[in-house]
């Protein structure tokens, strides 16, 4: 691939930011307009986070920003209920969960002979999964939920899992495929010598030098399949199988111009799980900078 | 295409220790693809084919049993439908203005900034894009409507500072939509440059303040052609993502009012699954994935060029 | 290796495949059971179907012992619920036994093949013969007329105003506009009297979906002078375009929200705006007309999620004029939700047998149309003394039946609708003129039915 062409060997033992000597010691005076600035777009980004916050604790139903007069839970006592949160909360975890899995898996599996064997299939077969990283799932569904009804998958919950897990391979083998790349092969042939397998080598010698990579997809695929309303929607049809998106997405569309305090409410609770995630991960990456590793030139 | 550079070192090896046949061997080495391969050919590809079928037909969800091949029928109906039209237009409008533009250039000024920011600014910043990126798409789509809501945040926001006050989602929806997906979507470029600004040699940058270049001219002559092919790679990545963006704008405007944020992925739907014309539909998403490619074949050759 | 790689997937799909394939003969439901698909509301408060569904459900597994009835509700937006309920008739094994559909949209799933016909079965119920024609027609296919449904209650349209702020703002009531001018001048009336008062509700938008075409563009519409022939022209079998009624009435929407005597129209654009109107702008004084369905007291009653017991005093009812006043002076549309059967139902007996014996009897009919606060179908019902008395508007919208119109009942008018709604929410905000917007309509039209499905409107 062409994206990546900087030598290999460059990419993954670069420590993240954090430790690097800063080389701005020398550059004094634009530093205090500099952070002034990044302040003025922190602002920007916390406010609308900010309001979500408070309007789930406010006894106040308002779009604008403001202080609650009185810290009320009443928002969280009205969702937090087995209908609303609890189940599909639990659906969604399985969901995901698994789907997140079987991506990982298959794409740390698809990557490394992309990665490291030539072959005629290669690049056509990296252009078409980069491309249909830009395909729009809704339009595919029509096809799917006939051919779910066909294999007796519709209305399971492994089955949306397995296509969840194939929507979201694309994006997964292509990342994947180029954190691997960055893993020198050297440390690879030292192994072979020793007789290892293919497999053995991937686990044993790949794998712990890009763990970064592995963190970064498992993120990424898990923050997709955990926002995505069509797909379970379409394809699952007992309501108690249903999981948070469709809620989240129902009840948007039901209360979007009431009950803010119940929505953020919701809302609040519905990010929580992808934002420990992403904290507990991204704490093994150093400071969350190691997407770069796999994206750089 | 230095990516490929492990390849012969692997092949001369395991030829050495007299493995198996050529072909047996490819299909060993190709083995492992395999879980990938047949996730991707029975849950994507064989409904994706079905879609090309399906867009030169006349299929339609209600109202029809038949379903008959017309040819590229729904494609001339498409370029003579103003709506569609507006649609290709609005979309461009809102990749280039929210990820070429909006989320790159933000990205990259936010990771060179932060390079020379002082740590818990860094860490504030860092923190704050990264958590608007991890919210799912629904949620970040409500709360940006929240917030260019009448009577939301950024009207208090302008108010208070005296500045004058807008409909957002009412005079100017694709605006707001562009910038609510900047405010989604930058932390992926934030990351990405952050890294390679990272990773610019630093005695290139020594060398020409030495020479006496400023701030300024280092940016320009210095990190920016260094990082080039990041910010192709990246340019193309954030355009396939943007392309098929659909929760955000859905929740914030639903493609309203009239059809003055209506992309082409809400128009699909609209499309395929308000008005039941799955063949319109389909085609539609067909133009997308075009639309998408073209924009992935010129990063490409862009990307070419840096390494001839 | 593509070879290879190809061949092997394709083995494995197909090892994957037959293996689930051989489920499928036996998770379809016995001959004992039916499964019953209803739209759940996506105000998920309102649970006033589930409810009678449930006690439904019972009352017939408790007379036919050993039969299971499954409910499941769809909750989404309406077009997702068609979309959904669509895809699960096309085939055997998702299809339910009873779907719940707007009488809107049978035709357009007649057309499409997704549902049986039900004349052997009625030919068999005495209980058919009370249905009102009207009704019947409302569920026969256009191209057959078959009945493909049984109507469990219809509606009607008409102005609801709000008595006290009408007095506070000098109009004398009870109130009864004789043109579209009355009602324009009355909502004048009220923006200078009662500057913080919305004047005049006119549901608009392709976000408000039906409740636009209907309450909003077809009240004014069928009350313009080609009347039943302003949309379109059975006679003929043509949509009608370019017609002069469609124009004056798009005038009127654009009228009301420009001259400032609608709501604010991005508010009026959103996607759950009735329920605003409903829950509320009316309850609390806010709102001072609204074109609405006879439903409306559904949002007050004591099981709604915020009971208003003084509607019954404050809020009046007036019939929709006709544009100039002309015979007979008032209009109304009505529609309906019926019960039908997928042509792919694995256990048609029993779902007929659910659907005569239990949810359609007179009795539970009644209690349907007074929980519901619909109009009756059935003429037993329609005079039955408790139905009358449960809502206290009930006489006032059941009378308005004589002077209703029905929608075209086709498989295009979903299409038709949608063009609709676009041509008003384009006058709504202004984006385009009247002439522009019914020019776009037109084109639309003869995209979605063909250019020889259309004549040009005379009057």
């Amino acid at each position: 691939m062409a994206a990546v062409a900087t030598p290999p060997a460059a990419t993954v033992e670069r420590t993240p930011v954090a430790s690097r000597s800063p080389r701005g010691r020398r550059v004094r005076p634009g530093r205090v307009a500099i952070n002034a600035v990044l302040l003025a777009v922190s602002v920007l980004y916390v406010l609308p986070l900010l309001w979500m916050v408070l309007a789930s604790v406010s006894d106040t139903n308002s779009f604008r920003l403001q202080w609650p007069s009185s810290l009320t839970f009443d928002n969280f006592d009205a969702v937090l209920n087995v209908d609303t949160t609890y189940r599909p909360m639990l659906n969604s975890l399985l969901l995901c969960g698994f789907g997140t899995a079987a991506t990982v898996v298959a794409s740390v599996l698809c990557a490394y002979p992309l990665s490291r064997y030539r072959s005629r299939v290669r690049r056509p077969f990296l252009y078409t999964i980069l491309f249909s990283t830009g395909l729009p799932i809704t339009a595919v569904m029509i096809p799917v939920y006939s051919m779910f009804v066909q294999v007796n998958l519709i209305d399971s919950m492994p089955g949306t899992t397995l296509f969840l897990a194939a929507s979201a391979l694309p994006f997964g083998i292509w990342l994947m495929k180029n954190f691997m790349d960055g893993v020198p092969v050297v440390l690879e042939e030292a192994a072979r010598i020793d007789g290892a397998n293919t497999m053995q080598v991937l686990w044993r010698v790949v794998l712990p030098l890009m763990r970064p990579g592995v963190v970064v997809v498992t993120i990424f695929t898990f923050i997709g399949m955990w926002g995505n309303f069509f797909v379970p929607f379409i394809l699952l049809l007992s309501p108690e199988k249903l999981p948070a998106s469709v809620s989240v997405f129902t009840f948007l569309s039901a209360h979007d111009q009431t009950q803010y305090g119940q929505l953020s409410a919701f809302s609040l609770l519905y990010s929580l799980p992808v934002v420990l995630l992403y904290l507990l991960l991204a704490r093994k990456l150093g400071g969350g900078f190691a997407l770069g590793g796999a994206l750089k030139g | 295409m230095t990516a490929v550079a492990p390849a012969p070192h692997g092949t001369g090896h395991r030829r050495s220790r007299g493995a198996p046949a050529p072909a047996v061997r490819t299909l060993l080495r190709g083995l492992p693809t395999l879980p990938a391969v047949v996730l991707l050919a029975v849950f994507l590809a064989g409904p994706i084919a079905y879609c090309v079928y399906y867009a030169f037909t006349d299929m339609q969800l209600t109202g029809a049993t038949g379903t008959s091949f017309v040819g590229f029928d729904n494609f001339t109906r498409a370029f003579e439908d103003a709506d569609f039209l507006n649609s290709v237009w609005l979309t461009l409008v809102f990749v280039v203005g929210s990820a070429v533009i909006g989320q790159n250039t933000l990205g990259l000024a936010l990771a060179v900034l932060m390079e020379k920011a002082t740590k818990p600014v860094r860490s504030l910043v860092n923190g704050v894009v990264i958590a608007a990126w991890v919210l799912p798409e629904v949620v970040a789509g409500y709360l940006m409507y929240a917030f260019f809501y009448d009577q939301g945040s950024l009207n208090s926001l302008l108010d208070a500072v005296g500045l004058p006050q807008q409909n957002w989602l009412y005079t100017m929806p694709i605006l707001a939509v562009c910038l609510a997906n900047v405010w989604r979507g930058t932390a992926f470029s934030m990351m990405v440059f952050t890294a390679a600004v990272n990773d610019v040699p630093r005695e290139l940058l020594e060398a020409a303040e030495m020479d006496g270049a400023g701030p300024w001219q280092r940016l320009w002559r210095v990190v920016l052609p260094v990082i080039r092919p990041s910010i192709l790679t990246n340019l193309m990545l954030i355009t396939l993502q943007t392309l098929s963006v659909f929760g955000l704008i859905y929740t914030m405007t639903r493609g309203g009012p009239g059809n003055k944020s209506e992309t082409l992925p809400i128009f699909m739907y609209q499309q395929a699954f308000q008005n039941s014309l799955i063949g319109y539909g389909t085609a539609i998403a067909l133009v997308l994935l075009v639309v998408g490619a073209l924009f992935s074949v010129v990063y490409i050759r862009l990307l070419k060029l840096e390494d001839d | 290796m593509r070879v290879r790689l190809v061949t092997a997937a394709a083995f494995t799909a197909a090892t994957a495949l037959a293996v689930t394939g051989c489920g499928s003969g036996s998770s379809g439901s016995s001959a004992k059971s039916i499964k019953v698909v209803y739209w759940q509301n996506l105000d998920s408060t309102n649970k006033l179907q589930a409810t009678f569904l449930a006690s439904m459900v019972k009352q017939f597994t408790q007379a036919n012992p050993g039969t299971k009835v499954t409910l499941v509700p769809v909750t989404a937006s309406e077009n997702d619920y068609y979309t959904k309920i669509q895809l699960m008739m096309r085939s055997p094994a998702t299809a339910p036994d009873l779907v719940y559909e707007d009488t809107a949209l049978i035709n357009s799933d007649i057309a499409g093949g997704y549902l049986k016909p039900l004349d052997s079965y009625t030919a068999k119920w005495a209980d058919w013969a009370q249905y009102a024609d009207a009704a019947k027609g409302a569920v026969s296919g256009a191209a057959d007329g078959k009945v493909y449904g049984v109507p469990d209650n219809t509606d009607t349209r008409g102005i609801w105003y709000n008595k006290q702020l009408f007095q506070k703002a000098g109009i004398t009531v009870p109130w009864q506009p004789k043109t579209w001018a009355d009602v324009l001048t009355a909502a004048r009336t009220i923006k200078a009297k009662l500057p913080d008062v919305t004047p005049l509700n006119l549901y608009t938008g392709t976000a408000g979906g039906e409740a636009s075409s209907m309450q909003g563009f077809e009240m004014l519409l069928y009350g313009t002078p080609a009347g039943d022939k302003s949309l379109y022209d059975a006679s003929q079998k043509k949509w009608v375009v370019g017609g002069k009624g469609f124009k004056d009435a798009l005038d009127f929407v654009h009228t009301v929200y420009n001259q400032g005597l609608g709501p604010a129209k991005e508010q009026a654009l959103g996607a759950n705006f009735g329920t605003t109107v409903g829950t509320e702008l009316l309850p609390q004084g806010k709102l001072a007309m609204d074109i609405d369905g006879s439903w409306m007291p559904n949002n007050w009653s004591s099981s709604a999620a915020k009971p208003w017991t003084e509607w019954q005093s404050v809020m009046g009812t007036a019939a929709m004029p006709t544009q100039n006043g002309q015979a007979p002076g008032r209009t109304s549309m009505s529609g309906g939700w019926a019960w039908s059967v997928p042509a792919k139902a694995k256990n048609p007996d029993l779902a007929w047998k659910f659907l005569s014996t239990t949810l359609q009897t007179k009795a539970n009919s009644a209690t349907w149309n007074a929980r519901n606060a619909t109009i009756a179908v059935r003429k037993d019902v329609a005079a039955d003394p408790t139905y009358l008395k449960a809502v206290p508007t009930n006489k006032f919208f059941t009378e308005l039946v004589a002077d209703t119109h029905y929608r075209p009942g086709l498989p295009a008018y979903n299409q038709v609708s949608t063009a609709i709604q676009k041509a008003m929410e384009s006058v709504t905000t202004g984006q385009a003129s009247v002439d522009k917007a019914a020019e776009t309509f037109d084109n639309d039209v003869k995209a979605a039915v063909g250019d020889d499905k259309t004549a040009e409107g005379t009057s």
